[in-house]
C-alpha cells in the first residue's frame, strides 16, 4: 500500500504526519510505504491512500482517485492508527 | 542530545490578543537574528487564514510555518509559550514553535526529533506546565529524541 501524507506546503506538517504514520505502520505491522508532499503535487505520486486534514479533502477528491482519510491532529498516534486500520480494511474490500 | 532551539529563541508570556499576535511575537527572535524577514511572518499567518488550523499538530501545540522562500535566510526554530492559551481557528493553543525552513530538506532532522517528542503526550504536558524558559529548555534537551 502506498500512502501519501499531504499538507499545504509539504515541508512541515506533512513531514510530522509521515513520521506518525510510519510509527503506526510499525506498531500495526502493516505492509505500506509512506511519502509526504504538498497539495499541488499529490496527484503525481499516484498513491493508494492519502492522509491529510479535512480542509484539503475536497480539493484532493477532485485531483486523485486515492482513498482519502482526514486526520485532525497529525501527531496523534491513536488517531492515525485507527485511520490506518480503516484504510487497510477499505482497500481489502475493494480488491475482493 | 540538545533540542535544536536556542534558549534566546524561547519566550513565555501570560496572554496574547490572538494567534496572529502570538505568531508575530514567537517570530521576533528569528527576525532579530536574521533568520527570516517579515514577509515570512505574514506568510505563516496568511496560510492559517487560507488552510485552517491543521498546523495544530498536537493538543495545544502549533507549528506555524510557510513555504521555503527567499524570506527565509537560515533554517531555525523559535518557541513561545502562551500560558493562558489563545484561539487558533477554533482550537486552543498554548505552545507555538515557529519553523523557518529555507529549503525542503535542511530541517528534516529537527522535525524527526519533534515528531517523536510530540507522539508522547507527557512530554508536551511537561513543557506546558513550565513557568520560565529554563524549565522549557531543560525538558526539551532531556526529551527531544535524536533522529532514529
Amino acid at each position: 500500500m502506498k500512502i501519501l501524507a499531504v499538507c499545504g506546503f509539504g515541508v512541515g506538517s506533512s513531514m510530522i504526519l509521515k513520521m506518525t504514520i510510519q510509527k503506526a505502520i510499525r506498531e500495526l505491522g502493516v505492509d505500506a510505504q509512506v511519502v509526504h508532499t504538498d497539495i499541488s503535487d499529490a496527484a503525481s505520486h499516484k498513491p493508494d491512500v492519502i492522509f491529510t486534514s479535512k480542509e484539503f479533502v475536497n480539493d484532493l477528491e477532485r485531483r486523485t482517485n486515492a482513498n482519502l482519510y482526514a486526520i485532525k491532529t497529525y501527531s496523534n498516534l491513536e488517531e492515525v492508527k485507527s485511520q490506518l486500520q480503516r484504510a487497510v480494511e477499505d482497500l481489502k474490500q475493494e480488491t475482493e | 542530545m540538545a533540542a535544536p532551539i536556542q534558549k534566546k529563541h524561547m519566550q513565555i508570556i501570560e496572554h496574547v490578543s490572538g494567534y496572529d499576535a502570538a505568531i508575530r511575537l514567537a517570530s521576533e527572535p528569528l527576525l532579530n537574528d536574521g533568520y527570516i524577514t517579515n514577509d515570512y511572518v505574514e506568510a505563516m499567518i496568511e496560510s492559517i487564514k487560507k488552510h485552517g488550523p491543521y498546523i495544530v499538530l498536537a493538543e495545544e501545540f502549533a507549528l506555524p510555518h510557510a513555504r521555503p522562500s527567499e524570506a527565509v535566510l537560515e533554517t531555525g526554530l523559535s518557541l513561545l509559550l502562551v500560558q493562558k492559551g489563545v484561539d487558533l481557528e477554533g482550537r486552543n493553543v498554548k505552545l507555538f514553535i515557529v519553523l523557518a525552513a529555507k529549503d525542503s530538506t535542511s530541517h528534516q532532522d529537527y522535525l524527526k526529533g519533534l515528531a517523536e517528542f510530540l507522539m508522547e503526550p507527557a512530554n508536551l504536558k511537561a513543557v506546558l506546565a513550565c513557568e520560565d524558559v529554563d524549565c522549557i529548555k531543560t525538558i526539551l534537551d532531556e526529551r527531544w529524541s535524536p533522529s532514529s
